[in-house]
């Protein structure tokens, strides 16, 4: 193995030379290697866009079929007003639903309105007075017309306006599990700094349907909803600030007894969004199709992944183009420098060294270079695929704001309620931030490109050793 | 030890070979000089002996066996050492070194052999200095002599020399011949040396002449 020393002994005494190879690999190392860090956390990203980003499936009254029934009622009978009618969903389908696989919490939604009661509802000009306001919205109810909007959930940190801080809980607490069957209230900041509320006072509702009943409520935590929320609302919609969350079992006390055990909607949020087609077939053959509808949410998770797949897919696109360029300009180098050293490739051969030992000096050679220009990659590479990974995310993530936000402006009459806006993009843009390390992983797969890089650029050049005759080289 | 059996060269066409039907005998302890006018087929035909090229017709032996049956490549590594007259070092190593690469390459029975080398390096006149220094450091006449080490380190019982003294001065070219002398009959090797040189050819045992196609001993 005398190859090992010759080629140790060459780059020793040629450090021009060497450091010249050195530099050259090291650039094309270090694109390579950002290429494979951009690949490897596009990749990360994805996946930890599964774990948290998520996704949903819902479950409510079938509109559609609903509709279908009002107009057949309509062609029936001439003389009443056709009414939309549709059926809340039973907490016991819910149930069934929420023991499938993959489904890894669910949430109930009631939506409903009630009139402010010895104190004053936020009154802006795009909404009705504050006795018997035009409430619309909520999540597709229909039946309220207060002027406090009430959204009765399972937990607040469920909703999506909590899941994705557009809503913060500033003081007290949020509504959780505990306090089903409670008349704990969770109102909106500036409601509370119109009337002077705080946490632990006592608030009356007064409900718009049936015996039209006055609730006392107990405040236990005031939320600040985001500006952008705020504003999202179209004529006739209530005031934001006028919305308050309670649980669920509150809100159907106040749409009256029919309600009980039932809800607008629930959503199930599953662990895996890749798994949200088998749950939404499975949860159908659970259900009575013709009341009820499926439907599935995995926007953000879809974002996320179409931008990680195109930052994925320029890695790619770059480790290759530089592992084959790179693979072109080494071999010319060592093309050049088989020409310049042919005279000592010419007394190996009349020495009577073999041939592939010749190649194999020239490889290890090249191996030297390449441990040295690893280490150089390595240090450089988290800089460069840094610079190049956030470079490449923000614009995939412009992209995906652009299209988020044409698919989440809301039209005019649009809901006001909290939790009701589409801002799954916001959560898309966070989760679509590339990690970018250097591991030892990444470094062993950069040699691994580097190795593969180097034995074709020696296989390419090494035609010019295997025709070298030594008597054309010494003596011609 | 090396025999010539009816062999003949050319480049394009047969009418126009350099030489044929050559049938030399080369034998251990003895030096051969051959001499003749350039482009008359000197080299070319030490490059046939030292397993550089193939001939056209006939055939080498050594010690009877054709040498295209031993392999070129092993027969070189094995059994041939090359002086050549730009010395043809490896030069980015030191003389030192290019003895021991020699001596690892054609697996010398003194590979690995360090003080070996030294002691041969310096009964050349190569200064311990010298030894470790980059072998392109040295006077020309300096190289030759390492050059010439480096065939008396391995093993190697036939030694081909093309002009080796062609790039020397008197005192270095008067050196040299001493040393060809010495390989020959002090390590019993067959040494055998193309040179237009004519004090050269004179301190050899036997030199051949190549004209008009054909090898002539002369006296």
């Amino acid at each position: 193995m005398n190859f090992f020393k010759r080629a140790w002994l060459n780059l020793t005494a040629k450090k021009g030379r060497s450091i010249l190879l050195i530099l050259v690999t090291s650039a094309i190392m270090l694109f390579v290697l950002a290429g494979l860090l951009i690949r490897n956390a596009a990749d990360t990203a994805t996946n930890n866009a599964k774990q948290s980003v998520g996704a949903t499936v819902t479950l409510s009254a079938n509109r559609e079929a609903a509709f279908k029934k009002m107009r057949s009622s309509t062609s029936t009978s001439k003389t009443s007003r056709p009414k939309l009618t549709t059926s809340p969903v039973k907490l016991s389908d819910a149930a069934k639903i929420a023991k499938l696989n993959n489904v890894a919490s669910c949430t109930a939604t009631v939506s409903t309105s009630a009139n402010a009661t010895g104190f004053d509802a936020i009154s802006t000009s795009g909404s009705s007075d504050s006795n018997g306001g035009g409430m619309k919205g909520m999540g597709g109810s229909t039946t309220s017309s207060g002027d406090i909007a009430i959204s009765g959930v399972t937990s607040t940190s469920a909703t999506s306006a909590f899941e994705n801080s557009s809503s913060k809980i500033t003081k007290g607490r949020g509504i959780t599990t505990a306090d089903e069957g409670t008349n704990n209230v969770v109102i909106e900041s500036e409601l509370a700094k119109e009337d002077s509320l705080k946490v632990g006072d006592s608030i009356k509702l007064k409900a718009t349907t049936g015996t039209k009943k006055t609730y006392t409520l107990k405040v236990v935590g005031i939320y600040k909803a985001s500006s952008s929320t705020s504003t999202q609302q179209g004529p006739g919609a209530t005031d934001p600030a006028n919305s308050v969350y309670t649980s669920y079992t509150f809100a159907n006390t106040v749409k009256g007894a029919k309600y009980k055990n039932t809800a607008d909607s629930v959503t199930f949020n599953v662990s895996d969004p890749a798994k949200v087609s088998s749950v939404k077939t499975a949860g159908k053959a659970l259900i009575n199709t013709s009341k009820y509808s499926l439907t599935t949410d995995d926007s953000s998770y879809q974002t996320v992944k179409a931008s990680m797949a195109n930052v994925k897919s320029f890695a790619d696109k770059i480790v290759w183009l530089v592992a084959i360029a790179g693979t072109i300009i080494l071999a010319l180098i060592v093309i050049l420098m088989i020409r310049e050293r042919r005279y000592e490739i010419g007394v190996l051969l009349s020495l009577g060294e073999a041939r592939w030992k010749i190649v194999a000096q020239f490889f290890t050679e090249m191996v030297m270079v390449l441990i040295v220009s690893i280490a150089i990659a390595g240090a450089g590479g988290k800089f460069v695929g840094n610079q190049l990974g956030q470079q490449l995310v923000s614009q995939q993530t412009t992209t995906a704001t652009t299209t988020s936000s044409t698919s989440t402006q809301q039209g005019p009459g649009g809901s006001g309620a909290p939790g009701s806006s589409g801002t799954g993009s916001v959560s898309a843009q966070k989760q679509a931030e590339l990690d970018i390390n250097v591991s030892v992983m990444d470094l062993v797969e950069l040699g691994g490109f580097g190795l593969a890089i180097m034995f074709l650029s020696i296989m390419l050049a090494s035609g010019g050793i295997l025709r070298l005759q030594p008597k054309k080289v010494l003596i011609d | 030890m090396l025999k010539a059996n009816d062999i003949g060269y050319w480049y394009d066409r047969q009418e126009n070979s350099l030489f044929e039907h050559v049938n030399l005998e080369f034998k251990s302890g003895h030096s051969y000089a051959i001499v003749g006018q350039s482009g008359s087929g000197k080299t070319t035909f030490l490059s046939l002996l030292a397993g550089l090229d193939k001939p056209r017709a006939g055939q080498i032996e050594l010690n009877g066996e054709p040498i295209n049956q031993l392999g070129l490549t092993n027969y070189r590594k094995s059994h041939v050492a090359i002086v050549f007259q730009s010395y043809n070092l490896f030069t980015y190593m030191s003389p030192l070194n290019n003895l021991l690469t020699a001596m690892a390459v054609t697996s010398s029975s003194h590979k690995g052999d360090k003080k070996f080398a030294m002691d041969m390096l310096q009964t050349l006149g190569i200064t311990d200095e010298q030894m470790t220094k980059n072998v392109q450091k040295l006077s020309g006449g300096q190289q030759q002599r390492v050059a010439i080490a480096r065939t008396m380190v391995c093993d190697a019982k036939l030694v081909v020399a093309d002009e080796p003294t062609g790039n020397l001065d008197e005192e270095n070219t008067q050196y040299v011949i001493e040393q060809f002398q010495k390989i020959a009959h002090e390590q019993h090797k067959c040494v055998i040396i193309v040179t237009h040189e004519p004090d050269v050819a004179a301190a050899c045992d036997y030199a051949y002449r190549l004209a008009k196609h054909e090898f002539t001993l002369e006296a």
